[in-house]
């Protein structure tokens, strides 16, 4: 497969060169430093972010887009308070970020019409609505292929996991998914990273030296072969990775001073919150955090105000004051989303509300995104943009250009297919004015 | 040939119009003289000769780039102004261009004008004035902009010679000639319309005048567009002197070996040597049956001296569950067995794909022709023939009953109904892709919306194709006929009133759970009415839905329309093209796939990417195994001996002085990483005691190979899912075989040097290690820590232990009282969640190994310490890692390396897990080679 054939009728060297009789020479490594092209923009204010997905779709009605003179089929129970911004109200139970909204954009009014959680879910985290014959990758996948991050870390990682599948780009852009949740003040174990079975660095060593000696015989053809060659490379960079004390220092949460940790709330979103600001502070290019609860078919507001609200109030609060604190916000966009709103119209028989995609909220900050700002309105009952609105693609393209990265750069998937990165998205101006 | 019995006349007409496609024209014909190409004839501007929209205008904008992607041919148009992609749709184009001339004062036309850049053209001059390509276009707008003539003349063939190209040093060069060869006799030089391109620049490059120029050596191919036509010619410059004459004389046993080995005289690369035994057991057993060898097995073989044992164990292997188990996967695969997809399909979650792939299996392990299979796939109707729907659903519901036969009594059922009721199979478009993926091999959807770049296929092809997929419909309750009787059943279970989706689903479980006949929804075909009959009725739901209404009609890709109300089962005459010797594709597909999954990659690369423009590296291979699959009434076991045997199949990976660089021509053994599933198992199998390390060969319990589906569901029940994920497992989702991947990632290596799954393997109960030291009368301990982090975290980790503990405990007591209740359900799930916990604990590394025997400290069944480490028989034990791990046994060097480093290790237990690690963590261990 020297030539990859494309659509356009264009041809493509594919990197991986399975073998024709060309000598290209280009490795692994050398392909990563062939990837700051054109497209992309180092000296973009993003280097770093940080994804929170709350999965199940947060009711907009009852959280950042409250309608208190609606129906009363509509409103819902809770109460507006007034924010740091002048005129600009949010849910009584959210008040830690009422206070701090200075630190990032509140985006009303963004719709879509995907009401599935697995589809809504894929829609938000690619930027590109879902299609049947073709998988779209995560925002993580794009940005550690195109900027990937300090090599004694992983690029990309997910809290505990993720949605965002490295789609047509392949498994080398997979995030690592550290499939639990820290807790505050505890050390963190996590797989892979953490030395498990009382290993040390010391043994680690000794092993590596056996290693080296015995994983010779293809030493003769390694460097004719790509993927002797790569595994070779990986192999060095995993050693440099576990042994390395930077990345167990990073994920080991509890190094973190208490007082610094406390405001994050003893919750796995708080302590999830913090380790991905460590994370990030570290060199970690891009972390995603999985926060679950949000589906509130029934007892929507009991359930909002005890189990979701308090901690998502003192988690976002804490990460977007943290990261300002550390000097780290400019260079670290935060983008909080779930896949969609509830409906506006309360279901009376369960207390409830449902999946709702035409009007939802989402929050984007830091990395050159202007703070103190709402963007978009929606309609007297929150049940449409009130104007044109916005799409999750918009808000895709503004996020990738916050990271420097051209939303309309096309890649081509493995049958050749020219894909742009977000296919449908305009970046949202008002965000970096 | 098992053709229906009213298709006889239908399969001859195939013949006929398949050969007139492929094959030139009989040669005792005489040719018609040779029309000279428009580069000539309108070279002067005065010509009299009107051009012809299909034949020139056409094509000429494709030349120049018009109806490319990033100018007219975009989907948006270009200012105003849109053609289609790639051309092909000569009424829109027509209509487009048609209002941008002026057939009067023909020069003042927006089409020449902007295309002359007389006026700002965003895309640039495209036509130089005065040249052949400007008085083409003056002379067709001057003659009134003719249209595509009606009943146009087909292209027969496009004559592109030289057929071969053979270049000795860089710089040299040679033209290509093309000549189009229409239906009514006409034959014309288009080289100066061909578009051209190379498949690779490095080797030759092509400009757009079809002028080849040598490069580095090597061998690729050109390829030639023009109208639907795509012709590739080979360009060879070898890569050695020693080629044709010079060649030297070499084994080539087998055919395949002989028709390899043809290839490889005319690009100079002689092959390898062949594998040792050692090599060839660890590739063939896993390349087969996704095992290792145990190290009885490799001991025994080695000491085989008899001259055909090599074909005896592929014999054996074949017969082997792994096989079954691994062939069941790769069809799950290309068929896309995914839960994602066949949510609801089942009322009982995740059956679905079990079933599937037990239907597959059972075929395989039968060894049933691939057509066949692929007959029970195609024709598929959830009824067996002659069911009601009432019987149906009483056979099926069996299924779910505690004592039913469970999703292996779906591999008794006729068709394998899910394909078509998974969500991505729902829309016509939807299944032609599938459908040309799946079992042609083939990428045809670019032609969905616009004319194939790089193959025949036209938009038009597409749609008329989509017919044969319209009558058959997937629906979650009965076929129209059999409403009421699905009312009636529905109505006898109490719990259903008003019930639908997901809460109907819930209660019709629990009802199965209960043993009762419960509704089921159903695949089912309607026969295609003819028009005139059908007019005065609705239209059966079949074709209401969706689809739109199923037409009478359908088109063979590269074949003819097809009466479809001639058949009872509109999906009959593509089942009966698919199988029919004459099928270009079907044969082809499958076995390029099997090539592939034995060779790193396909005589055509990627596998799954069958098209004009990307030929086969070596078509006679091809189409010997295809002929050979077809003649052999599709027997995979044939294809897999055939391709086995092969002394090609048994080269080494040592390259010699000719083919180091060649990874395409078969010239020698490519290591490549393990598939997914296969990486996981063998490091479960080569950790683990003599014992169990031989019963993977024999059974297929907890094994990562015999997962049914993919998807998010079923990633989350299965410990090796991160490692499935990470190591690349298909997903199964957008029809490509690369939906599966082998590439290297650091996750990878992080997952076998650190993470703790694998290091809780080393330390198993029932593991390797364990056993070593109790034969060696060894103290079995675990790694332990002695720093201060260690002693927090095993705080942490006591804490965390008690909490799992209780949870298990309550786990437990639950599922003691199922057992009492006899609950199978209950049982099922409690058992399920208890699993689930112990993966997390283990995850969390809050219990390593078994938890069961946690408690039980290994040691304790262990022999006493014996320390003095000289009476340990280190040798022995070096090489039984090797053999399990590697294969071979290892190497005076390599014996002396882990013979000290064991002994310098704190303990010999400490030393021996070490070698076992690293072992595991080689490339030699993770490829295949």
């Amino acid at each position: 497969m020297a030539i990859f054939k494309n659509c356009d009728g264009t041809t493509r060297r594919d990197f991986l060169r399975a073998g024709v009789f060309g000598t290209t020479g280009l490795t692994l490594a050398s392909y990563s430093q062939l990837a700051a092209a054109s497209h992309v923009n180092p000296n973009a204010k993003g280097k770093a972010a940080i994804f929170v997905n709350l999965n199940g779709g947060p009711s907009h009605m009852d959280t950042f887009d409250l309608k208190p003179d609606a129906p009363s089929e509509y409103r819902g129970e809770f109460n507006p308070i007034q924010t740091c911004l002048s005129g600009v109200a949010i849910s009584e139970h959210l008040p830690k970020l009422a206070a701090c909204m200075d630190k990032f954009t509140l985006l009303r009014g963004v719709s879509h019409s995907v009401a599935a959680h697995e589809l809504g879910t894929k829609y938000v985290n690619t930027g590109n609505r879902p299609l049947p014959s073709l998988e779209f990758p995560g925002y993580g996948a794009v940005i550690t292929k195109e900027r990937p991050g300090h090599e004694e870390l992983p690029s990309f990682v997910a809290i505990p996991n993720s949605s965002q599948r490295p789609g047509y780009l392949g498994v080398k852009y997979a995030p690592m998914n550290t499939t639990s949740t820290p807790v505050v003040g505890q050390a963190y174990r996590v797989r892979g990273i953490t030395m498990a079975g009382g290993l040390t660095v010391e043994d680690l060593e000794r092993r590596r030296g056996l290693l080296t000696q015995i994983d010779r015989t293809f030493s003769d053809v390694e460097k004719d072969s790509q993927l002797l060659d790569g595994m070779d490379e990986f192999g060095r960079q995993a050693h440099t990775v576990i042994s390395s004390t930077k990345a167990r220092e990073a994920f080991d949460i509890s190094k973190e001073s208490p007082e610094f940790s406390k405001a994050f709330g003893a919750t796995p979103l708080g302590a999830s919150c913090l380790l991905a600001l460590r994370l990030v502070e570290s060199g970690v290019r891009f972390v995603t955090v999985s926060n679950g609860g949000w589906d509130t078919h029934n007892d929507n507001w009991t359930a909002l105000k005890t189990r979701q609200l308090p901690p998502l109030d003192e988690a976002l609060s804490a990460l977007f004051t943290g990261l300002a604190a550390r000097g780290l916000l400019d260079s670290t966009v935060v983008y909080v989303t779930g896949e969609f709103g509830r409906t506006p119209k309360i279901n009376s028989t369960r207390n409830g509300r449902d999946h709702y995609p035409r009007n939802m909220f989402m929050l984007l900050g830091g990395g050159g995104v202007r703070g103190g700002q709402v963007l978009g309105e929606s309609d007297e009952t929150a049940s449409m943009p009130k104007h044109e609105g916005y799409s999750p693609d918009d808000v895709a393209a503004s996020f990738y250009h916050a990271m420097g990265i051209d939303h309309t750069y096309e890649y081509h998937t493995s049958t050749g297919r020219p894909v742009m990165i977000v296919r449908d998205g305009r970046v949202i101006p008002q965000l970096f004015s | 040939m098992q053709f229906h019995k009213s298709f006889a006349p239908l399969a001859t007409l195939f013949t006929t119009l398949l050969a007139a496609v492929t094959t030139p024209l009989p040669a005792d014909e005489p040719a018609a003289p040779v029309t000279a190409s428009a580069a000539q004839r309108f070279a002067a501007a005065d010509v009299a000769e009107v051009p012809d929209f299909q034949k020139h205008i056409v094509p000429l904008l494709g030349k120049l780039g018009c109806n490319g992607r990033a100018c007219h041919g975009s989907f948006q148009g270009r200012g105003g102004f849109r053609l289609s992609l790639f051309g092909y749709d000569f009424a829109t184009d027509h209509d487009e261009l048609y209002g941008r001339v002026d057939t009067e004062t023909a020069a003042q036309s927006l089409i020449l004008q902007k295309g002359l850049m007389e006026i700002q053209h965003e895309g640039g001059q495209r036509l130089k004035p005065g040249s052949w390509e400007h008085h083409l276009m003056l002379r067709w707008v001057q003659a009134g902009a003719p249209p595509r003539v009606p009943d146009p003349p087909a292209l027969l063939k496009l004559e592109v010679t030289p057929a071969e190209i053979l270049f000795t040093a860089t710089g040299q060069q040679q033209p290509l000639t093309a000549i189009a060869v229409w239906s009514n006799g006409v034959r014309e030089d288009v080289t100066a319309l061909c578009r051209f391109q190379t498949n690779d620049d490095q080797i030759a490059d092509i400009t757009q005048h079809g002028l080849v120029t040598a490069a580095e050596p090597g061998d690729t191919h050109v390829v030639a567009f023009y109208d639907s036509a795509v012709v590739p010619v080979p360009v060879i410059r070898p890569v050695t002197p020693q080629y044709g004459d010079q060649y030297p004389q070499v084994a080539a046993p087998t055919k395949i070996d002989e028709l390899v080995v043809q290839k490889l005289r005319k690009i100079g690369v002689v092959q390898s040597e062949t594998c040792t035994d050692a090599e060839f057991l660890r590739r063939a057993s896993l390349d087969v049956t996704g095992t290792l060898p145990t190290p009885a097995e490799i001991r025994e073989f080695l000491a085989d001296q008899s001259p055909d044992k090599r074909a005896r164990k592929i014999d054996q292997l074949l017969e082997r569950p792994g096989y079954v188990a691994w062939w069941t996967t790769k069809i799950c695969d290309i068929t896309g067995n995914s839960d994602d997809k066949l949510n609801n399909v089942t009322p009982v979650q995740a059956e679905a794909s079990k079933q599937w792939y037990e239907w597959v299996e059972k075929r395989v392990r039968e060894n049933m022709p691939w057509d066949r299979i692929v007959e029970g796939i195609v024709m598929a109707n959830s009824r067996n023939p002659g069911e009601t729907y009432q019987q149906y659903c009483e056979n099926v519901s069996k299924l779910y009953h505690k004592d039913g036969p469970g999703a292996s009594g779906y591999a008794e059922r006729q068709g394998l109904a899910h394909f078509w009721a998974r969500q991505n199979f729902q829309t016509s478009e939807d299944r032609v892709i599938a459908f040309a993926y799946t079992f042609l091999g083939t990428r045809i959807q670019c032609a969905q919306c616009h004319k194939h770049p790089f193959d025949q296929w036209t938009q038009d092809d597409f749609k008329q194709f989509e017919g044969f997929f319209k009558a058959t419909v997937g629906r979650q309750n009965a076929r129209p006929d059999a409403k009421a009787d699905y009312e009636k059943m529905l109505a006898e279970l109490s719990g259903t009133e008003g019930l639908k989706g997901n809460d109907l689903r819930r209660v019709l479980a629990e009802q199965l759970a209960k043993g009762a006949t419960v509704p089921l929804g159903e695949v089912y075909t309607t026969k295609v009415q003819a028009r005139a009959a059908a007019r005065n009725r609705p239209a059966p739901a079949a074709q209401r839905r969706g689809n739109g209404p199923a037409p009478t009609t359908a088109k063979i890709l590269a074949g003819p329309v097809v009466d479809l109300t001639a058949f009872e089962d509109a999906r009959q005459p593509l089942m009966d093209w698919l199988r029919s010797p004459e099928n270009p594709l079907f044969a082809k597909a499958f076995v390029n796939r099997v090539w592939a999954s034995y060779f790193n990659v396909g005589i055509v690369q990627p596998a799954d990417d069958l098209n004009l423009a990307n030929p086969p590296v070596n078509a006679p291979l091809l189409d010997y195994l295809a002929k050979g699959f077809i003649e052999h009434q599709f027997d995979m076991k044939w294809l897999h001996r055939e391709i086995l045997n092969s002394r090609t199949y048994q080269l080494s990976w040592i390259p010699n002085s000719t083919n180091r660089q060649d990874e395409r021509n078969f010239s020698r053994a490519v290591p490549r990483r393990l598939p997914a599933e296969i990486a996981w198992d063998i490091m479960m199998q080569a950790s683990l005691s003599t014992e169990k390390n031989s019963e993977f060969v024999t059974a297929l319990d907890k094994r990562a190979l015999s997962i049914p589906g993919s998807g998010l569901r079923q990633r989350n029940r299965n410990p090796a899912d991160y490692a499935l994920t990470v190591f690349g497992r298909s997903i199964r989702e957008s029809n490509c075989d690369c939906d599966r991947s082998d590439e290297p990632s650091l996750l990878q290596t992080i997952f076998v040097q650190n993470d703790g799954q694998v290091l809780s393997m080393l330390d198993a109960q029932d593991g390797w290690l364990a056993e070593t030291c109790k034969q060696n009368g060894l103290q079995f301990t675990r790694k332990s820590s002695d720093d201060a982090a260690a002693a927090q975290q095993a705080r942490a980790r006591t804490q965390l232990k008690t909490r799992f503990k209780e949870q298990l405990k309550k786990l437990e007591d639950q599922l003691a009282a199922a057992e009492e209740k006899q609950s199978a359900r209950q049982i099922e799930s409690l058992k399920t969640q208890i699993r689930k916990l112990r993966d997390q604990a283990i995850a969390r590394g809050v219990i390593e190994a078994d938890p069961q025997q946690d408690s039980q400290p290994a040691d304790a069944t262990a022999a006493p310490a014996a320390t003095a480490p000289a009476q340990l028989n280190t040798d022995t034990i070096i090489t039984d890692a090797w053999l399990r791990t590697l294969s071979r046994l290892p190497t005076d060097a390599e014996l002396q390396t882990a013979r000290t480093w064991i002994s310098e290790s704190k303990d010999p237990v400490e030393g021996i897990r070490g070698v076992l690690w690293a072992l595991l963590n080689t490339r030699e261990f993770i490829v295949n080679h």
